[in-house]
């Protein structure tokens, strides 16, 4: 399904693009993301499709704001019964609906007395009794806690697939976009990037994709020069002790240039263990700051002049290494896991 | 009453003692009149006066139809200052305002303006048969006009309250704005609505300087507890007094308890 809008007010928005399966649609706070739902839902005047010129009741869209918006004085069946058409199998289409969520047990509650995770259950439950062509779901993990999160989304998402229904969630969580079937970065108010999830995260287009895409290890550079004989531009990263680093030849740089460029924490080798000789793309000095064990694998964050390269190894390699906060230590950033943009501004 | 030696709330949570040692003696102070009319009643002799009993009748019977025109009309009114914005509302909300502050009195004589023999609208009236001073069309309009803006105000409050994405989810669930009203705005805004209702219908019944002024026929029990004091005495308010405490409170009582699901033992 393809989305086209234009909103005028509160905020001036043009949006395009395409949702498949689940989507997600990843900007920060302020680029009216909730304003471009509230358009689709009918909410505020905007021009586009699906749903042009369409009142709110008579859109077929599954809208879960933020926070869920449960009706507190409607218990569970009854929220869910709420869109459903009146009849006498009105309660069972909700209890239906409720089994499949898993929540026939709540089905007499309260709003207040569910869980954040049974609560957004309950509002997609309400959402599919819509019969929507389209489910929206504003910031569905803001409000799950840290621990559950990943497992309820993903769950949330399967059954999504289960309905076989095009979902979009808006988010500025980066996490989120690792379990999507598509993803869409919007930034100033536009769409900057779309695609898949491996596709968008391993190749952002630009320094603010990456940014919103939770990438940390984004520094500054100068254009030095490009080698035309072996295809290769040299960066001059200044921050770093004036180190060189070296890149597969991105001819519109000009020399001298500004430019923003990344490197994933897993493309960053530490140095082999081995007698011979290796290879080395763009050795890069730095004294080792800070050790995050994340179990299967250690994040290890090296100073270099005046920033902080992440590093992202299995735990074995880091011990083998010794890598103790303080110590000294080569690592190798590799050519074709350098990515470059010219600086904007 | 014993001295509020553990405080504790409903959720089980200690409290500070200050407040409730005020709140004790706040509530004192207001008890206070009530305590010395147990005193001042002679239980004794303990009797009304002619037509005391036909002002109870009067003073309930035009209360209720005026409480039912009050929440006809003025919910509608509410509504409409909670959930539209435009140019010059100031001016709607400068209207009740000029409502709510007239002196009863000053109202009384507004009204009969308007609404006497020789205003513009009873002289209308009066074509059709109906007289619109000292009759009960005039009883019903004083106490109209004495509580509703009480009404407005409290039920505008109450829609305030409704939060907006509520109805806004309603609208995209595919219910028309005149169901969501029903079903969302409505039964979310039913305790201040309620309020409301009570306070109305403490007004109404009370009401004293219009309808002296504009129906001082027929009498209700406010106007008759004058005429009682005028004629009688002291004495012959005091029954009567007793009675309208006993009338006028169930409906705001069980109001004020429905809408927050207790009960009263």
């Amino acid at each position: 399904m393809r989305i086209d809008y234009r909103i005028d007010y509160p905020v001036r928005l043009r949006v395009n693009f395409e949702v498949a399966g689940f989507t997600i649609l990843l900007g920060q706070s302020g680029e009216g993301k909730t304003t471009l739902f509230r358009a689709l839902a009918g909410l505020l005047p905007a021009e586009g499709e699906p749903f042009g010129g369409l009142l709110p009741q008579h859109r077929a869209v599954g809208y879960l704001p933020q926070g869920y918006a449960l009706f507190p004085h409607l218990r569970a069946w009854e929220n869910v019964a709420f869109a459903l058409p009146r009849g006498p199998q009105r309660r069972a289409q909700a209890l239906e609906l409720l089994l499949r969520l898993q929540l026939v047990d709540v089905a007499e509650q309260y709003p207040a007395a569910l869980s954040g995770g049974q609560q957004q259950r309950v509002a997609l439950a309400r959402a599919l009794a819509r019969k929507p062509q389209l489910l929206l779901l504003d910031e569905p993990s803001s409000a799950l806690d840290a621990g559950t999160r990943d497992e309820v989304m993903a769950e949330l998402i399967s059954e999504i697939h289960e309905f076989g229904l095009p979902a979009l969630a808006v988010s500025h969580d980066p996490h989120l976009a690792a379990l999507a079937d598509r993803v869409a970065v919007m930034s100033s108010r536009h769409i900057v990037q779309q695609g898949s999830p491996a596709e968008v995260l391993a190749r952002p287009g630009s320094a603010a994709v990456a940014r919103l895409l939770g990438h940390r290890n984004l520094f500054t550079a100068r254009v030095a020069g490009h080698e035309t004989s072996t295809g290769v531009t040299l960066l001059r990263w200044e921050a770093a002790n004036g180190t060189i680093l070296r890149l597969p030849q991105q001819s519109e740089l000009a020399a001298g240039q500004l430019v923003q460029w990344m490197i994933a924490p897993a493309a960053v080798r530490l140095p082999s263990l081995e007698p011979e000789p290796h290879h080395v793309d763009n050795p890069v000095a730095g004294r080792v700051e800070a050790r995050l064990n994340l179990g299967a694998y250690f994040q290890v964050a090296l100073r270099c002049g005046t920033e902080r390269l992440w590093l992202a190894a299995q735990s074995n390699l880091v011990r083998k290494h010794g890598l103790e906060t303080g110590c000294e230590v080569t690592v190798d950033l590799r050519s074709d896991g350098l990515l470059c943009w010219p600086q904007l501004g | 009453m014993s001295a509020p030696a553990d405080v504790q709330s409903a959720d089980g949570l200690p409290r500070a003692r200050g407040p409730v040692m005020i709140g004790a003696a706040t509530l004192l102070l207001i008890a206070g009149p009530f305590i010395a009319l147990t005193f001042a009643t002679h239980w004794s002799d303990f009797h009304f006066a002619s037509g005391d009993v036909g002002s109870i009748g009067v003073s309930l019977g035009y209360s209720l139809i005026s409480l039912v025109l009050i929440v006809a009309l003025g919910t509608p009114l509410a509504w409409w200052l909670a959930r539209h914005s435009f140019h010059g509302k100031w001016v709607l909300e400068a209207i009740i305002l000029l409502a709510l502050l007239t002196p009863p009195l000053a109202m009384g004589i507004l009204l009969t303006t308007l609404y006497g023999p020789y205003g513009p609208v009873g002289s209308l009236v009066a074509h059709t048969g109906v007289e619109l001073t000292n009759s009960a069309p005039a009883f019903v309009l004083a106490q109209f006009y004495g509580a509703l803006p009480y009404y407005v105000v409290a039920a505008r409050a109450a829609f305030e309250g409704v939060p907006r994405e509520l109805e806004h989810i309603a609208l995209a669930l595919g219910k028309s704005p005149w169901q969501t009203f029903w079903l969302v705005s409505m039964p979310l805004a039913r305790l201040g609505l309620a309020a409301g209702i009570a306070l109305a219908w403490v007004r109404a019944l009370g009401e004293f300087g219009i309808v002296l002024i504009l129906a001082y026929y027929p009498q209700g029990i406010p106007v008759k507890l004058w005429v009682n004091l005028q004629d009688i005495g002291l004495d012959a308010v005091y029954p009567l007094l007793w009675v309208f405490f006993l009338v006028a409170m169930p409906l705001p009582l069980m109001l004020g308890l429905a809408s927050r699901r207790q009960r009263l033992f």
